[in-house]
């Protein structure tokens, strides 16, 4: 017994090291540099605010499209329920080049809907709106997955004294489902920012430029090496370390207990 | 009202089937029933939460199939009270209301005002269930239904809340359901009791005639019955007939027969209608009477000899099992009659009871 605990504790710590060393490594050695370029390279600064922008925006578009999505997930219970779960997941399991080639498929010039765009002056591959759309298709079914267990934990026994109450269904979402499932709706939206952020496979695909942070990090390794990549990756590091901390911390606090058990 | 009549529903794998019965206007009814017996599903297919699937429901006459909860008039409280958690107590009893001060004055009626300003995290169950039934009331339904709404409550609390809704409920003329399940609770309660197993309504009626005379011998047990006697019956002639019961039995002689049950090495008197056999006697424990000397010149046409072999005593009554012939007859007593009978295991003595006493189901 005591030794399979020393052995589980062993092998735990050494996973441990193992996801944390390079990633500490790295901020170690070059976050004081990336700090300091912030200050003068003007190209890091472009990719950074175009990073944090693109993300942004693709996550107001995932939470608004997702929540309506995840709620019904979780409370509309239909036949192929379990084939459409698997569909809104695919996008994080495929490798995300081949899922950066699908949406080019999809929004290229050539396609429909990337045709219908430039008739209407907006271009969608090679710009920003690109970006947008790779952040999105690769992180919106984190946030779905996370919105699901943020509604998942709210009996729905509050929506229906809700509804005996006098409050229509959309009444009832604002009024009761909204507020107790809101840390875990703003959770699964950080996680979604986070990981649009880090997203290159696919973005490199259908907008090499203006680049990202993920993607100047990539170019300044290939055509400058290893040293000159560094300081972009830490800061790129940083910038998605920073609201997971804070996403964690929010989820240690104290929670509601929004169990049937609530008032046992 | 509510009316329900064939009513089907489903909830999960779970369904109710052909569900029938009428609550009046301003009447109190109350479901009775085992664990996982559809009470709850019943009341959420009333409420319109869980969806009805076949048959009629009206409330206050309306057919409701097509009308979402919010439009039905009616209140909801479950066990759990599911208060807003992230809502002051003030905030949940105001939550329906149209009329904040009214809302006030239900609370305090209720005395659930007191809590005001509490966290939701920082009510005891029974507190809870205290302003649910508060914030349910505040919003004026017609239809109010409740689900074990006083589970939680001390025994105190319990029947000063109890009378309460009992006096909003007849000064409101509201139209009451409450799943329960105390029997006495029922008893007390109830206009109209309603016994359901399996999703399905074994009887209802008025709650003496569904405790006295239970349709079938699973109803009786189910009710707490402990005699309950498996045999067969026969009508007897008139003139070898047992005599009546006596002045107090108001026997209606054209609808009534006497009626011999035997099961066993037991012959059992009963008056009924008519008679199915073979079936089962029914007699309840606190109809059997107990005496250490033979019942002579009483009215009652059953009296059994035997041995007592079980004496279990609950607060305020006695229950005494009586080995006769190798039957059990289960007599209930107050305790003091039972320490003023210096009743002992192993003693003999006598049981007896009207044929009245007797339902044959």
């Amino acid at each position: 017994m005591r030794v399979a605990s020393v052995l589980a504790g062993l092998l735990g710590s050494l996973l441990f090291l193992f996801l944390v060393a390079p990633i500490a490594q790295l901020v170690a050695t070059s976050g004081a540099e990336g700090g300091a370029r912030l200050a003068t390279d003007t190209e890091l600064r472009r990719a950074l605010w175009l990073t944090a922008g693109t993300a942004t925006a693709a996550t107001l578009l995932g939470v608004l499209g997702g929540t309506p999505i995840a709620f019904l997930m979780e409370r509309w219970r239909f036949r192929g329920r379990a084939v459409v779960a698997a569909f809104l997941d695919l996008p994080l399991l495929i490798p995300h080049p081949v899922a950066g080639i699908a949406l080019l498929l999809v929004l290229g010039r050539e396609s429909v809907i990337g045709g219908a765009a430039l008739e209407l002056g907006l271009r969608i591959v090679g710009s920003p709106a690109g970006i947008v759309c790779a952040m999105l298709f690769v992180s919106a079914p984190l946030y779905i997955s996370g919105a699901r267990e943020a509604f998942a934990r709210v009996n729905p026994r509050y929506e229906a004294v809700a509804r005996t109450l006098g409050d229509h269904r959309w009444r009832v979402f604002r009024r009761v489902t909204l507020p107790l499932s809101g840390r875990g709706l703003v959770a699964a939206s950080v996680v979604m920012w986070a990981r649009a952020v880090s997203e290159f496979g696919a973005i490199v695909i259908i907008t090499y430029n203006p680049k990202t942070a993920s993607v100047l990090s990539y170019d300044r390794f290939t055509s400058f090496g290893l040293r000159e990549a560094l300081p972009v990756a830490a800061i790129l590091t940083v910038l998605a370390l920073l609201p997971l901390t804070a996403l964690r911390a929010l989820r240690y606090e104290r929670r509601p207990d929004l169990g049937a058990g609530a008032a046992a | 009202m509510i009316e329900a009549r064939g009513l089907t529903a489903r909830a999960g794998a779970f369904r109710l089937v052909d569900i029938s019965f009428t609550v009046p206007k301003a009447a109190y009814g109350v479901v009775i029933g085992p664990a996982g017996s559809g009470k709850t599903t019943l009341l959420e297919t009333i409420a319109g939460i869980n969806p009805q699937t076949g048959g009629v429901l009206r409330l206050d006459g309306r057919d409701v199939i097509t009308i979402p909860p919010e439009q039905r008039g009616l209140g909801l409280v479950y066990q759990h009270g599911y208060l807003f958690p992230h809502l002051s107590v003030e905030a949940n009893i105001a939550y329906g209301a149209s009329d904040a001060s009214e809302a006030k004055d239900i609370a305090i009626r209720l005395g659930a005002w007191d809590l005001r300003d509490r966290a939701v995290e920082s009510l005891s169950g029974g507190e809870r269930q205290m302003v649910a039934l508060a914030r349910a009331l505040a919003h004026r339904p017609s239809i109010l239904l409740l689900d074990e709404p006083f589970s939680a409550l001390d025994p105190r609390r319990r029947e000063t809340t109890r009378r309460e809704l009992r006096r909003i409920h007849r000064e409101w003329g509201l139209t009451m359901l409450q799943v329960t399940h105390d029997f006495t609770e029922a008893g007390l309660l109830g206009d109209v009791a309603i016994l359901l197993d399996r999703g399905k309504v074994l009887q209802s009626g008025r709650p003496d005639e569904v405790f006295r005379k239970p349709a079938s011998s699973y109803v009786a047990e189910f009710l707490g019955a402990e005699n309950v006697f498996a045999g067969t019956a026969k009508l007897i002639q008139e003139d070898s007939a047992p005599a009546a019961d006596g002045a107090d039995g108001a026997v209606d002689a054209r609808a009534h027969q006497a009626v011999e049950f035997r099961t066993g090495p037991l012959t059992i008197y009963a008056v009924a209608s008519s008679v199915e056999s073979p079936g089962y006697a029914v007699i309840r424990a606190e109809e059997v009477l107990l005496s250490l000397e033979p019942q002579v010149g009483s009215s009652a046409r059953n009296h059994f000899a035997g041995r007592i072999t079980e004496i279990s005593t609950l607060g305020a009554l006695t229950r005494v099992a009586l080995d006769v012939e190798g039957a059990q007859l289960v007599a209930a007593l107050t305790t003091r009659s039972a320490h003023e009978l210096s009743l002992e295991v192993g003693m003999e003595a006598y049981a007896s009871f009207k044929a009245m006493a007797v339902h044959l189901c």
